[in-house]
């Protein structure tokens, strides 16, 4: 395991590497250069709780795309990650595997990072009626298509795939599990690397922006909402922490939970406070506002995660700690 | 961004505080009958004190009241992560309502930090064993939240270097658990009146000395858990002050970690196990699942963040304005979760008389409390607003 010096430097080496690239244009190939230059498939190997944690916050904070989640999902799943394999993840608002088989036919529906682009073979986890299965298809078996939607700077992918499942691998159930997790903290952590970025830019404009005199920042009622962004973003790196520390689906799931929650609190006192140049174009608070929306639903809504587990608390009738001193 | 809790925890110590939680709860779950409330139906607040002060002494006599305290005062050392164990486990148990057994963690460090050493060492154990209760004279009519305008005068029998004895005279308020209290950790006004909080020194004072008035006020959920303390000329030694003359803020400011590292903790345990108490009897349909689901979410951010600030504490940080955050997560759960009882139980609380209900009105009504008690959500706002996000001064 790292050191928290160690873990300070990396933070700062993968800060600055993403905010150069950041610079070289808009498409996510140059963050994935630098990533790749940085060493990132050897520190996901190694590492793969500290890479996801910096990686995918730098990723947040400076409004960047990579397409680093399919190495993250690919290796949680028990294979080598490479440029050249993507992984078809969850529909927007699904936690559920993508694919499904019938006979021996596999249908899929799901998202993808620009990465299929490129790839050769895409990844695909299938539901049966037993365990999961995994199986690699040829990109030029599916039908890709750009994701515009809210965030088109987002550089996803909606993918459907119709081959045969007859090289299907079985699949621990454990490792989909694993996989999701790890996910759910990548986005997560993703989630508050910008509402950081936003506070930091409602903040800043509070502090600039004079009206009736004097800077907006010394009326209560901006400060407080700016007070209340802060709460939701702490409480947010608290459950990431326990997320890292206790790496279990479980503590993931809440992660991601609290970071949809997060999200829409952060984003709406931190408009509130940028008012009518945080609705603009011209400020970037849109970019992280619109970021957030299209993140929310991967791998599981806020709503779904804590539907699921209010279902789980009835059914049990029991009120588990996941956090312990 | 915040370090991983990995790489400022000692793992060390985590095995330890796990093994102490293990053996404790084997303990109780063998001593559950003993330590079992004893009076029938609904407890009043009597019932209550005595409940808890019994608790203390068996828990005392076992030796697990000594965990996690200083051996000067009779405890037996440790991380005081362990008495906060202790505190979350009588709260999950029903065992002590959380709010009155949890005075102690605010009121014996006080004693231990600042009190003479034979004095700390002849009271604290009284205090621990539940031979004593105590109170903490902060509150006045006009000081509630701006603590430092206090106004309750201690005036000094002759020179104030010298002086055998100080005279105390004004009124204190909110003043929890005054009626049943032996000694009083007391809060005056020493210095000109505008000295605001240089101005302040803290003194141990005997309940029973003459001129003390106990007045008990009756809360809305109809407890009467904290009074009105009169002064009228209370003659108290000088060996009773607590730090340095005029030093009583750094006595008041000193509770603090305290009261947001172990008092959360222990408060956070007890609304899991309201939780519990609420999901044993909810209907099984989605909106309940919905509901019940956001308060957990909320308590389980709510302990991760007061589990990282209870590390940095152990770990030798100061706790400042940065525990405001978890004093407004606190609030809100706490609050949210009530609120979860009324939306999921309607009527329950409105208009059941029987026992269980009879709880969770009292329970509710008192969670009305949570944004005001201890610094309202206001003035947290208004530290985090100046001091963690550094905006300045407000107008």
């Amino acid at each position: 395991m790292i050191d928290s010096g160690e873990r300070l430097l990396l933070e700062e080496s993968v800060r600055a590497a993403v905010g150069r690239a950041r610079g070289v244009g808009k498409d996510g190939a140059a963050i994935d250069a630098a990533l790749a230059a940085l060493g990132w498939l050897e520190l996901l190997g190694t590492e793969p709780d500290a890479a996801v944690d910096v990686v995918f916050r730098a990723l947040g904070a400076a409004d960047a795309t990579a397409t680093a989640l399919d190495d993250v999902i690919v290796s949680a799943l028990g294979t080598a990650p490479r440029a050249d394999l993507a992984v078809l993840l969850p529909g927007t608002g699904s936690s559920d595997p993508p694919g499904r088989t019938a006979g021996d036919r596999l249908q899929a529906v799901g998202l993808a990072t620009a990465r299929v682009d490129t790839a050769g073979e895409i990844l695909v986890v299938c539901r049966t009626e037993a365990a999961p299965c995994i199986v690699t298809v040829p990109t030029s078996a599916a039908r890709v298509r750009e994701v515009r939607g809210v965030d088109p700077d987002g550089e996803l992918r909606t993918v459907s795939v119709e081959e045969s499942a007859a090289a299907a691998m079985p699949l621990d159930l454990a490792a989909w599990e694993a996989a999701l997790a790890l996910g759910r903290r990548a986005v997560a952590q993703q989630i508050a690397g910008a509402c950081r970025a936003m506070l930091d830019l409602a903040r800043g404009h509070a502090l600039e922006r004079e009206q009736f005199g004097h800077p907006i920042a010394r009326f209560q009622a901006v400060r407080n909402r700016l007070a209340d962004a802060l709460v939701g973003l702490e409480a947010l790196d608290a459950t990431l922490a326990v997320a890292s520390d206790d790496p279990r689906t479980e503590t993931a799931a809440l992660a991601k939970a609290v970071a949809g929650r997060t999200a829409r609190t952060v984003a709406s006192h931190c408009q509130q406070v940028l008012a009518g140049i945080g609705f603009t174009t011209e400020h970037s608070f849109h970019r992280y506002l619109k970021r957030t929306m299209a993140l929310e639903g991967l791998f599981g809504s806020a709503d779904g995660i804590i539907l699921a587990w209010g279902r789980h608390l009835i059914a049990s009738r029991r009120v588990p700690r996941l956090v312990e001193l | 961004m915040a370090l991983s809790n990995s790489s400022i925890l000692g793992s060390r110590e985590v095995g330890e505080i796990a093994e102490f939680r293990r053996q404790l709860w084997d303990w109780l779950d063998a001593h559950c009958d003993e330590l079992a409330p004893t009076h029938p139906g609904t407890a009043t607040l009597d019932d209550q004190i005595a409940q808890m002060q019994r608790v203390k002494s068996i828990l005392f006599q076992a030796g697990w009241m000594r965990f996690g305290w200083p051996e000067s005062v009779g405890g037996w050392g440790g991380s005081p992560m362990l008495r906060t164990e202790l505190g979350a486990a009588i709260a999950e148990r029903d065992l002590a309502d959380p709010g009155l057994y949890s005075l102690i963690e605010v009121l014996a460090p006080t004693l231990i930090e600042f009190a003479p050493p034979a004095l700390a060492a002849d009271v604290v154990p009284r205090l621990l064993s539940g031979a004593e209760m105590w109170c903490q004279g902060f509150s006045e009519p006009n000081t509630g939240s701006d603590l430092a305008s206090l106004s309750c005068r201690a005036v000094p029998d002759g020179d104030p270097e010298t002086a055998p004895t100080w005279v105390i005279n004004g009124q204190k308020v909110w003043t929890s658990l005054a009626q049943y209290s032996d000694r009083c950790v007391l809060l005056t006004r020493t210095g000109s009146a505008d000295s605001r909080h240089r101005g302040i020194t803290a003194f141990f004072v005997d309940m029973n000395t003459p001129g003390i008035t106990v007045k008990p006020l009756e809360m809305i959920n109809g407890v009467r858990e904290f009074a009105e303390v009169f002064f009228d000329d209370v003659v108290v030694p000088a060996d009773r002050m607590l730090g340095a003359r005029n030093g009583g803020w750094g006595v008041a400011m000193s509770i603090l970690p305290y009261e947001r590292s172990a008092c959360f903790w222990q408060r956070i345990a007890y609304l899991y196990a309201r939780l519990q108490r609420l999901v044993d009897v909810v209907p099984g349909d989605d909106r309940a699942a919905e509901v019940v689901g956001e308060v957990f979410l909320q308590l389980h951010a709510l302990r991760a963040r007061s589990r990282a600030t209870q590390h940095r504490l152990a770990a030798g940080a100061t706790l400042g304005a940065e525990t405001s955050i978890e004093k407004v997560l606190l609030a809100t759960a706490e609050q949210t979760m009530y609120d979860a009882v009324r939306r999921l139980l309607p009527g329950v609380v409105e208009m059941d008389d029987d026992p269980a209900a009879q709880e969770w009105r009292t329970e509710y009504l008192y969670s009305r409390a949570a944004t005001i008690y201890g610094g309202t959500i206001e003035v947290q706002r208004g530290i985090i607003a100046r001091r963690l996000l550094d905006l300045g001064r407000d107008q």
